[in-house]
């Protein structure tokens, strides 16, 4: 489904991902692990088209996307939710919902779906987005991706700052949608999220991907999350 | 004249002003908002506006209404246009970086003005407004007998003055309800919060970028097709909108359109006002002398955010 081959991506001159590849299947489940700085963000954003590659390629159902303009990528059915969320800030929750359905000109039905799926933003509707709290603001950048019907899904963080009861609702959300049939690459820092819903596990250090390990495999060898990311 | 009918005489002139300079500095205030470009080149947009509002009211026989009509129609889509172009072969190419779309539109400005002066020449040129009737203005005094009115000699305005405060509300209005109420105001409110973000939902940055520039252009081209009738057109006439409405900008809070609209009824009322009583000079004086107050006590001005 999602194929990166060899990507190499810098900001101006500073290269931030070298010889980066690594695929997702449709239903999998497929985590970006890391430090901070090694380049799990910038491989989700260069995913997306909005960072250019200087070398490699990325394709996604037999569409290359590194060629493709920004803007045309999520028409593929690609839903991204950055690092801090990336509400629309200033508008309501209605209308950061109907931005995400205007990508495949998606119905009140999908709205109703995705809204079933997180019924306290349906009490919020027309609340500004930046009057949530943290945890509704991270429902409400879902319930954003959802409402794009995606195939593929790219969470940055999804779970960061939130109390233990969203983190499973999240963790819900992300499962249900992988036994959809959606392939989803998360960067997560929870390991206990990671260890409990990740099909596999990509180590990223210092912009290259050192290793990519089978999740069964990494509980049977905790050692090896210790080594990359200097966690018990 | 007595003290109150002259103050409602200047009244009425700072209330046109502050119309023209709402749709000028919306115009301005809206591409820096979502494009986060300063357009140098605003006032050369407002200047082809009047001018291209005086060749299609010179190239149309019959009553003036019809070629003014046109030309209100007409200029802000040219203008507006030409704009677009502009942003597609400058701006896009320096990818909207924010220090060199100041000295692209300084360029811009240049190119604008002197093409202008060369196709055109340099006379001022008249627009004959489509109706003007004078109409007198009572006022009041309280008499031995109590309140009257009466009609002071000279307190007197015409319905075409009247009608370009009246059209530039309508517009305004109607600006807002685009903005807030439509599926396009919705798309460039949310490529003025979030780039990235607009990116990743399917819109396409660049070309809404095009529209916007386009309709700042338009707002002020619009402006000075209304105003034409009562000023000239004329190929250095934009340099007074340009400083007016980044005054009006600035007060207001750079980006926030209703803060730009509360500033230019501020700056065009007392310029209206100053003008009358004193000079036109000295009503410039005070409103740049109130800019630099507001950027020393509320950098971020009336209705901005401060900088994070």
């Amino acid at each position: 489904m999602l194929n990166v081959k060899n990507i190499e991506v810098a900001y101006d001159k500073v290269q931030v991902l070298f010889d980066v590849s690594f695929d997702v299947k449709s239903g999998e489940i497929f985590c970006l692990l890391g430090r901070n700085g090694a380049g799990k963000t910038t491989a989700l954003k260069s995913i997306m088209g909005l960072l250019p590659l200087k070398t490699g390629s990325i394709q996604f159902d037999n569409q290359t996307l590194s060629t493709m303009a920004p803007y045309d990528v999520p028409k593929q059915g690609i839903a991204y939710v950055p690092q801090g969320r990336g509400l629309f800030s200033e508008l309501t929750v209605a209308q950061n919902i109907e931005i995400g359905l205007m990508v495949k000109n998606s119905g009140a039905a999908t709205r109703e779906r995705v809204l079933d799926i997180f019924p306290r933003l349906r009490e919020r509707l027309k609340q500004r987005a930046d009057t949530l709290s943290g945890g509704e603001q991270q429902m409400l950048a879902m319930a954003r991706a959802l409402s794009m019907e995606p195939k593929l899904l790219l969470l940055d963080e999804p779970t960061e700052g939130l109390q233990p009861s969203i983190i499973k609702l999240i963790q819900d959300v992300i499962v249900n949608m992988k036994q959809a049939g959606v392939a989803i690459v998360l960067v997560e820092h929870h390991i206990e999220t990671v260890l409990t819903i990740a099909d596999r596990v990509a180590f990223v250090e210092n912009g290259r991907c050192q290793k990519i390990a089978e999740i069964n495999d990494l509980k049977n060898n905790p050692e090896e999350i210790h080594r990359y990311l200097g966690v018990n | 004249m007595e003290f109150g009918p002259h103050l409602l005489l200047a009244t009425l002139e700072g209330a046109i002003s502050a119309a023209v300079l709402a749709l000028i500095a919306v115009g301005l205030s809206i591409v820096f908002g979502i494009m986060r470009v300063v357009n140098v080149a605003h006032g050369e947009f407002y200047m082809l506006g009047a001018v291209m509002a005086w060749w299609i009211t010179s190239h149309v026989g019959g009553h003036p209404a019809i070629g003014f009509l046109l030309a209100l129609i007409v200029a802000p889509i040219m203008v507006g246009s030409i704009a677009a172009l502009a942003d597609h072969l400058i701006l896009r190419r320096i990818n909207y970086d924010p220090e060199r779309t100041i000295v692209a539109t300084i360029g811009l400005l240049y190119v604008l003005q002197q093409l202008t002066l060369m196709t055109f020449g340099a006379d001022a040129r008249p627009v004959e407004a489509p109706f003007n009737m004078r109409i007198a203005l009572p006022w009041f005094e309280n008499g031995v007998d109590g309140w009257s009115m009466y009609w002071p000699w000279g307190l007197s305005t015409t319905t075409y003055k009247l009608a370009v405060i009246v059209a530039a509300v309508v517009v305004l209005v109607g600006l807002w309800l685009f903005m807030t109420r439509t599926r396009a105001g919705l798309i460039m409110r949310a490529t003025q919060l979030n780039r990235d973000m607009a990116l990743a939902h399917g819109i396409p940055v660049e070309k809404i970028y095009a529209l916007v520039f386009g309709l700042g252009a338009g707002l002020a081209a619009l402006a000075s097709v209304l105003v034409v009738p009562i000023q000239q057109a004329h190929y250095l006439m934009g340099g007074d909108p340009l400083l007016l409405a980044f005054i009006v900008v600035i007060i207001g809070g750079l980006g926030s359109i209703p803060g730009t609209i509360v500033a230019a009824i501020l700056i065009g009322m007392s310029d209206g006002i100053i003008s009358v009583f004193f000079s036109p000079t000295l009503a410039k004086i005070l409103a740049t002398l109130l800019v630099a107050f507001v950027l020393i006590f509320r950098p971020q001005g009336l209705m901005g955010k401060p900088a994070k």
